[in-house]
């Protein structure tokens, strides 16, 4: 048996990795090697499409053609540009607010047993209930505009932060605040010290969901209730027939949605170095 | 203790130029007992009554079954959870609140993640405000005499088990406590690294003589480390008996070059069967 396998593995040994070969895998491992590659498939892709395009005559008000689109994106820069900053603050808007309610109140939850019977079913009933079935109620309370959009974006992530952070907090060790006590530790020190930076790694995994369903729901919210953001964008093109103009406005909420997971992966490795420290 | 005179020097000299080298204190405990759930509906007898009296620097071992109430008497002792009955008394002062003259090391290393190991230990002097300079050259020397070296920016996940139990032995030390508690601290690491981390720790201790209370299944450690080894019953737990353990220091690697060694093994065995601990 073993003689058998070393008669398999000694010609591969001999021969060595072919250096092309190796430098190749190197670069498809790479960061800059997942991009290029991501970067030819896309090409390739809007090429065959272009070319299907004008070679069937499919009319511009029905598919427009990548150069059509891509040509609005250029031309249409400053309107796009400035319906994809109201969608980026939205998004800004609700998902800084769903944070900075989300934590505090999943600490409490997880604290106060009282609050954990009595809010979280509500919570979870909430949590179930579709989130844009609230629109129309918020334009009755606020009017149309980026606020009903910001506080859909607000409810759409703030589930997610809420329960990840709970499970955060609740899966420190008990024994860690024995040696906070040890140490003297006061409440406040055994919180900022210990609990919360134990509890990162869970709040940001909710975090980064919550972004996810950030960048989901804003164009959704901005469709029912905005008066400006890429979402409104979009649904006035619609209503003009405005074909590459949409096409146009697809791509940015593509490119908002790819800044803001960016940001989040780079936030993670800044604020969280430990986490990616391999073995 | 003829022998500690060579290893300490050395050591004497980094705390002469650091710190204090504070000696060891003494526990003295007096019908100790913890009922968990206490006036609940179903209350846990979980410990006692037990009596301590521990010397200061003295090196003390409780070995006892799972679950007898071994971390229960550590946590008393440090008034980290109070007594249910009884009363302990840390240097002839009666406890009534945690103290903070201690270190403690349990078995998972309980190190914070993110943290590197250095920063890990001077945890200790953020918290108590300690003196950062003075701390820090005593930190560096603590990751001299442990061996670890070179580890100071790693995360704690970037180390091996022995190594983080190192570092969490330099956090529990670091402070320069009067008693060090130790709650099954080699328990999760393998035979090698467990007899290596055995003698540094006692070479430290012959070092620094704190006050230790360990708890360990292990009877070649319990023998190995102790100056008296208290055998501990089932649940709920109570002192059986107390072995004095008279071998040279420092211990060898292996215990079976002292005839002592396996007499006192023995006799710790045969109080389990007694108890019926071990069903054979």
């Amino acid at each position: 048996m073993a003689t058998s396998q070393d008669h398999h593995i000694m010609p591969m040994q001999t021969t060595g990795p072919n250096p092309v070969i190796h430098a190749l895998g190197r670069l498809y491992g790479s960061f800059v090697g997942s991009f290029l590659i991501g970067a030819v498939a896309i090409a390739a892709l809007l090429g065959l499409w272009q070319w299907l395009a004008v070679w069937f005559e499919v009319p511009t008000w029905l598919v427009p053609k990548p150069s059509d689109f891509l040509g609005r994106l250029v031309a249409d820069w400053q309107t796009i540009s400035y319906h994809a900053g109201a969608t980026s603050l939205t998004i800004l808007e609700g998902f800084a607010l769903s944070v900075i309610v989300a934590v505090p109140l999943a600490l409490a939850i997880v604290s106060i047993a009282a609050l954990e019977r009595g809010l979280y079913p509500v919570i979870v009933f909430l949590n179930i209930m579709p989130k844009t079935v609230i629109g129309p109620i918020l334009i009755i309370w606020f009017g149309i505009g980026p606020v009903v959009a910001a506080l859909i974006v607000f409810l759409m992530c703030f589930f997610p932060i809420l329960v990840d952070s709970m499970s955060g907090f609740r899966a420190v060790d008990p024994r860690l605040f024995y040696i906070s006590r040890s140490m003297g530790a006061t409440r406040w020190q055994s919180f900022w010290k210990f609990r919360l930076p134990a509890a990162m790694p869970a709040i940001f995994s909710g975090m980064k969901i919550g972004v996810v369903k950030a960048v989901e729901g804003v164009i959704i919210a901005e469709f029912i209730a905005s008066n400006k953001g890429l979402g409104f964008m979009i649904m006035q093109a619609s209503s003009f027939m405005d074909m590459s103009l949409m096409f146009a406005g697809l791509i940015a909420a593509a490119i908002v949605a790819l800044i803001f997971n960016g940001a989040m992966g780079i936030a993670e490795r800044v604020l969280m170095p430990w986490g990616n420290a391999g073995h | 203790m003829a022998q500690m005179t060579e290893t300490t020097q050395p050591l004497q000299s980094a705390l002469g130029a650091h710190g204090s080298g504070r000696a060891g204190a003494s526990i003295h405990a007096k019908g100790i007992t913890k009922v968990y759930g206490q006036g609940g509906v179903s209350p846990f007898h979980a410990l006692g009554p037990i009596d301590l009296d521990i010397k200061p620097g003295e090196f003390v071992s409780l070995i006892g079954p799972s679950g007898c109430g071994k971390s229960t008497t550590l946590l008393l002792t440090s008034g980290l959870e109070p007594v249910s009955d009884g009363t302990v008394e840390v240097d002839g002062k009666p406890l009534t609140k945690p103290i903070s003259e201690v270190g403690i090391v349990f078995q998972d290393h309980l190190l914070l993640d993110f943290r590197t190991a250095m920063q890990n230990v001077l945890l200790q002097q953020e918290i108590r405000k300690l003196d950062a300079e003075k701390i820090r050259a005593r930190a560096e020397m603590l990751f001299d005499r442990l061996g670890i070296r070179g580890s100071e920016n790693k995360y704690p996940r970037q180390l091996s088990g022995g190594m983080r139990q190192r570092v969490s032995i330099a956090r529990a030390l670091v402070h320069d406590p009067s008693m060090l508690l130790m709650d099954e601290p080699f328990g999760a690491l393998d035979a090698i690294t467990r007899t290596q981390i055995r003698h540094d720790l006692e070479m430290l201790w012959l070092e620094t003589k704190k006050t230790v209370l360990f708890i360990t299944h292990s009877i070649e450690e319990a023998v190995g480390l102790s100056d008296r080894v208290l055998v501990m019953s089932q649940s709920p737990g109570q002192i059986v008996e107390e072995i004095k353990i008279d071998l040279p220091r420092p211990r060898p690697a292996h215990l079976g070059e002292y005839p002592e060694f396996s007499k006192y093994a023995e006799r710790i065995y045969k109080i389990f069967a007694k108890l019926g601990v071990y069903k054979f």
